[in-house]
């Protein structure tokens, strides 16, 4: 190499590390910005009325008072919220995340007559935006079907395959994973049902998990579907119970931020230790289609 | 397929109804589905908007009249339409911005890039309603986060949502904020795009605006394509402000054509002319994937040619 082509590669070298300095001084601070506002409504949480409307506005709060949690409690039945939000969430991600896995299984592996139709409808119905049934699907479940004031409506959707989108990734998973080993499985004397279960499964498993997280976060962002379903204040989800919450205590900030960072939390726990397959699950989707 | 399988095939073909018979067992449930969910409740949007119905007692049929009431009489169809384009001009082409810059950011050679990643992450997780309800908060007119920030750079206050001429952009921003799932998309797709063809490129002299613009933009645009089908589909729904937050509020300045469809459905009891609604809406949104389908054979390259 040349005496000038070598300084030229230092300079653009030099350059380069230029660059990702700046690049990461920039991530750093629009990655603070993302965070600032949950930072901001955490730390209203804690404080008095009085400080809030403080101005200038402090950035901690001067003392924590936790007991503005126990004060939101009162009237945010956080716990109730909690454990009827899994009554839905639960049973959906289970359900959704089994059927999805036996339809992709037979869309990756199985011949049928019809299959070609089915799968184009299959993908077709990815493009449907689930708002503009909402309404024939109320009456059906409401009216045909008689579930008032009901759960159902909201889990029972799931148990379909989990909606189209889920059992495509599946099957795009199921077709990485060799037919050999489906094969000699079948030599070994191994029916349909155990290939599914001792080879397939395993090998997708990181795709199962990906399609319950994602109708849990399907779930846990909606808002209209618990409405239009649910009366009774007993049965209120998270959601639910923060929308009538605000709807109480209007201009009471410190308490109704008190309800949105109990809203927070679950998302947040689940995400600290799923956070895996919460990031590798988008990664997944995003290049397999 | 070859003669010998297909052969083979035919042998055995007590194995494939067996195996047929397995297919349509394990597709009961889509099945089921794309039936009940899906498709016939589509074409019942189609015949429920040309009735008259509250959902009690009998159906009267008006042939086209729900249509033309909502784009004759209605006065908030117009703005609803109006208004939900406007979020999703907004809302998509901020968060494609957004999300395509800081993966590229990513992208580059960085300590702690998993840890980053995460945190750009962490919105998206978060539940809607709580979201709009935090951020109302920082929205809020006098005491607000925003208006601190704004105060402090000598700008006057701003009511946000609660100011019909600010309420559709502070709410794009807020799905800026949540668009972390695209950033992650961006990125596993950046890290895809070969790096033979940087270096060719470096070689041949690119400097890296020519690097950006004539090998990663190319190499990404599938996931770009992907990432626009998919924000603009999520966009056009957004219900939950409207239902949480706002009320379709101030004037008719966030009253969402889903919404409209909420109002009209659930408070004012007229389903037959909710599903008209509906109905407009599932051509609104035809129409905008149609138009991304239809221009994408220009600017999608796929590697390989012509395969997919």
């Amino acid at each position: 190499m040349s005496f000038a082509k070598n300084g030229a590669m230092k300079s653009r070298k030099r350059k380069e590390k230029v660059i990702n300095i700046i690049s990461i001084v920039i991530i750093a601070l629009v990655a603070a910005a993302v965070l600032f506002p949950i930072w901001w409504i955490f730390r209203t949480s804690l404080m008095s009325n009085a400080e809030i409307y403080k101005y200038p506005p402090a950035f901690f709060p001067s003392r924590w008072l936790l007991s503005n949690y126990r004060e939101a409690l009162k009237i945010f039945e956080f716990w109730k919220y909690f454990s009827n939000t899994m009554m839905i969430i639960v049973p959906a991600v289970i359900g959704g995340t089994l059927t999805a896995t036996i339809c992709g299984y037979a869309f990756a592996r199985l011949r049928f007559r019809g299959k070609k139709l089915l799968f184009m409808l299959c993908v077709g119905s990815m493009l449907l935006p689930a708002m503009v049934t909402l309404i024939p699907l109320y009456i059906m479940w409401t009216r045909i079907l008689g579930f008032q004031d009901s759960y159902m409506p909201l889990i029972l959707p799931y148990l379909t395959g989990g909606g189209a989108f889920n059992i495509f990734l599946i099957r795009q998973f199921i077709m990485t994973v060799p037919r050999e080993l489906d094969e000699a499985a079948t030599i070994d004397g191994a029916g349909r049902f155990r290939i599914l279960t001792r080879i397939i499964v395993p090998a997708i498993k990181p795709a199962m998990i990906v399609v319950g997280l994602f109708i849990f976060i399907t779930l846990w962002n909606d808002l209209l579907q618990q409405m239009i379903y649910i009366n009774s204040a007993d049965k209120f989800t998270i959601a639910l119970g923060l929308t009538n919450f605000r709807g109480q205590l209007k201009q009471d900030w410190s308490l109704t931020m008190c309800a949105t960072c109990l809203s927070f939390a679950p998302g947040v726990i689940f995400y600290l230790i799923g956070q895996k397959y919460f990031v590798e699950g988008i990664v997944m989707t995003g290049l397999k289609n | 397929m070859n003669a010998f399988t297909r052969k083979s095939q035919k042998r055995h073909s007590h194995i494939y109804a067996s195996e047929e018979r397995t297919a349509y067992l394990c597709l009961i449930p889509a099945i089921i589905g794309l039936t009940f969910i899906t498709y016939l409740p589509l074409l019942a949007v189609l015949v429920l908007s040309l009735f008259n119905w509250s959902g009690l007692g009998s159906m009267k049929f008006i042939g086209i009249n729900n249509y033309i009431k909502l784009f004759t009489t209605d006065p908030y169809m117009l703005d609803s339409i109006r208004v939900t384009i406007y979020f999703a001009i907004l809302a998509v082409i901020g968060s494609m911005i957004y999300s395509l810059f800081i993966a590229m950011l990513l992208n580059r050679k960085i300590p702690a890039r998993t840890f980053w990643r995460a945190v750009y992450y962490v919105p998206y997780v978060l539940p809607a309603t709580a979201i709009y309800v935090g951020w109302s908060w920082l929205y809020e007119s006098n005491f607000g986060l925003f208006n601190y920030l704004l105060t402090r750079v000598g700008l006057s206050k701003v009511m946000f949502i609660a100011d019909s001429r600010y309420v559709i952009p502070s709410l794009a921003l807020i799905a800026v904020w949540l668009s972390g799932n695209l950033i992650v998309i961006f990125l596993a797709g950046l890290q895809n795009v070969p790096r033979v063809y940087h270096e060719a490129a470096e070689i041949d002299g690119a400097n890296g605006w020519q690097r950006f613009r004539n090998v990663t933009l190319p190499c990404m645009t599938p996931i770009i394509f992907y990432n626009l089908l998919m924000s603009l589909i999520t966009n056009m729904q957004i219900v939950t402000p409207a239902l949480a937050l706002t009320n379709g509020g101030p004037g008719n300045s966030s009253r969402f054509i889903t919404y409209l469809m909420y109002d009209r459905a659930f408070i004012g009891n007229k389903l037959g002319y909710a599903s008209a609604v509906s109905f407009v809406f599932f051509i609104l949104i035809a129409v905008f994937t149609g138009i991304l389908f239809a221009t994408s054979k220009n600017w999608i390259f796929y590697e390989g040619g012509d395969e997919r």
